[in-house]
């Protein structure tokens, strides 16, 4: 019995071997009989998976990148997922979560004690836009890997990309969160608070391009392996998905804990210069005069 | 621009966050931390309700364990009265008994002398009777007429003498 199995074991792995030897002669073979030809060199692919000059979408008239595209269709498929949650799921919550439960609670819980702990003193909106970023940042960079098409103003089919990959998204992070660290610092200590974030100037330039080069060398890894049809077998499915997933995840979790810890410090409340003492001298004086 | 930065673009992308945020937060992350916020409130109430028992708890298992120990201690002072009371009542039911039988002693003894007086009476009754009749069997067979004067006279000749001793001796 345990001898047929070893006998069967051996035939499968002889196949597979033989298979994959043939697989990889044939694509060797039809490599050398037809060399790659591509539209664009691996710069003006490269230049173009950055700055996004070449390929545009019609967006009602205006020319966007398709990275705003891929903004809008996110958050249109997140609000209306929100929608069919706050209509079916939430009223049915139970005071013993299920798996289903557990999976819209976690987040939630997730990103409102990150608020509570690193922003004790103001933690109701920055909770609500930690979590919203998160869950933007992760899957709006999951999204990529859908794959989804749309036509360029040239007619020719485009790969809808993860937004933060675009420049323009990126900004628009970084900029909305000193915005909202900005505003914090006004309510809290009011001109002197705001001056107090207006210090780190650096913070809108180093959260935008965080996000963007974090997502970029991914993009741009992906590129270049997508590039030459030799490393096009197998190698990508790795690389991109790998390169997504991780990005996904560790960028939405290093920009939500800045936003909050940055959120934090503008909302601490700032301790009053005590008066200070008058000199005995002064005092002397004073008592002398009465 | 640099970049191909686009501001327009920027401003579109703001655009679509802010929508997106105040969605979310108004459709998932409110209601939801509410939702947490209730049950942890629902949760901390059970919790504070548990303590409030487990305390209730433990003051009534003290108060029941003093209970039982007063009890034990009545039950133990009970039990040596009882035994007191029981000892009292044997030595009072003894006590009687010995009087009684004393009493029904008395009694046996003074009925058994009045039997004996009784039958002595009446066997000396008997005897009396017995002899009487044996006397009258005897006399009837030996008393004649002259025998009984010669024993009247002999009976006056003595009674005489008897009297003229005594005037003598006065």
């Amino acid at each position: 019995m345990n001898h047929t199995k070893k006998a069967k074991g051996r035939t499968i792995f002889l196949i597979v071997w033989i298979g994959l030897m043939l697989l990889l002669l044939l694509g060797i073979l039809i490599l050398a009989q037809h060399p790659t030809e591509h539209a664009e060199t691996v710069k003006q692919t490269m230049r173009d998976g950055v700055l996004h000059e070449v390929n545009k979408i019609s967006l009602f008239g205006l020319e966007v990148n398709p990275a705003l595209i891929s903004a809008y269709v996110v958050t249109a498929v997140l609000l209306l997922a929100a929608v069919l949650i706050r209509i079916f799921a939430i009223p049915r919550f139970k005071l013993v979560p299920g798996r289903m439960q557990s999976i819209l609670e976690k987040p939630v819980e997730y990103f409102s004690t990150l608020a509570r702990t690193n922003s004790p003193n103001k933690s109701g909106f920055v909770g609500a836009y930690v979590f919203s970023a998160g869950l933007y940042i992760c899957l709006s960079t999951l999204f990529e890997l859908l794959g989804l098409q749309a036509v360029t103003t040239e007619g020719t089919s485009i790969a809808l990309p993860a937004p933060i990959a675009d420049i323009n998204a990126a900004i628009a992070m970084g900029l909305l969160s000193y915005l909202v660290i900005l505003g914090a610092g006004l309510i809290t200590g009011g001109l002197r608070g705001m001056l107090g974030v207006l210090k780190d100037f650096s913070l809108p330039i180093s959260m935008s391009f965080r996000l963007f080069g974090a997502l970029l060398s991914g993009l741009l890894v992906t590129e270049l392996v997508y590039y030459y049809m030799t490393l096009s077998f197998v190698l990508p499915v790795f690389v991109g998905v790998m390169f997504t997933l991780l990005h996904a995840v560790i960028q939405a979790y290093v920009l939500t804990t800045l936003v909050s810890i940055f959120y934090g410090e503008a909302t601490e409340p700032k301790p009053k210069k005590a008066k200070k003492e008058k000199s005995p001298k002064i005092k002397a004086k004073k008592a002398a005069e009465q | 621009m640099p970049l191909n930065i686009d501001f327009l673009q920027v401003l579109l992308h703001m655009l679509n966050f802010v929508i997106l945020a105040g969605g979310l937060s108004l459709l998932l992350y409110k209601p939801i931390c509410r939702f947490l916020d209730q049950r942890t409130a629902h949760f901390d109430a059970l919790a504070r309700d548990n303590a409030e028992k487990a305390a209730e708890n433990d003051r009534l298992k003290a108060e029941y364990q003093q209970k039982l120990t007063d009890a034990e201690t009545e039950i133990a002072a009970r039990k040596t009265q009882a035994e007191k009371d029981m000892a009292d009542i044997a030595e009072s039911y003894i006590s009687q008994a010995k009087d009684k039988a004393e009493a029904y002693l008395t009694a046996a003894e003074k009925e058994a002398e009045e039997r004996k007086e009784h039958i002595l009476d009446s066997a000396q009754t008997e005897i009396g009777e017995l002899v009487l009749s044996a006397a009258q069997k005897l006399l009837s067979d030996t008393v004649t007429p002259e025998r009984d004067s010669a024993l009247y006279d002999a009976y006056i000749r003595l009674a005489d003498q008897a009297v003229k001793d005594e005037r003598k001796a006065e």
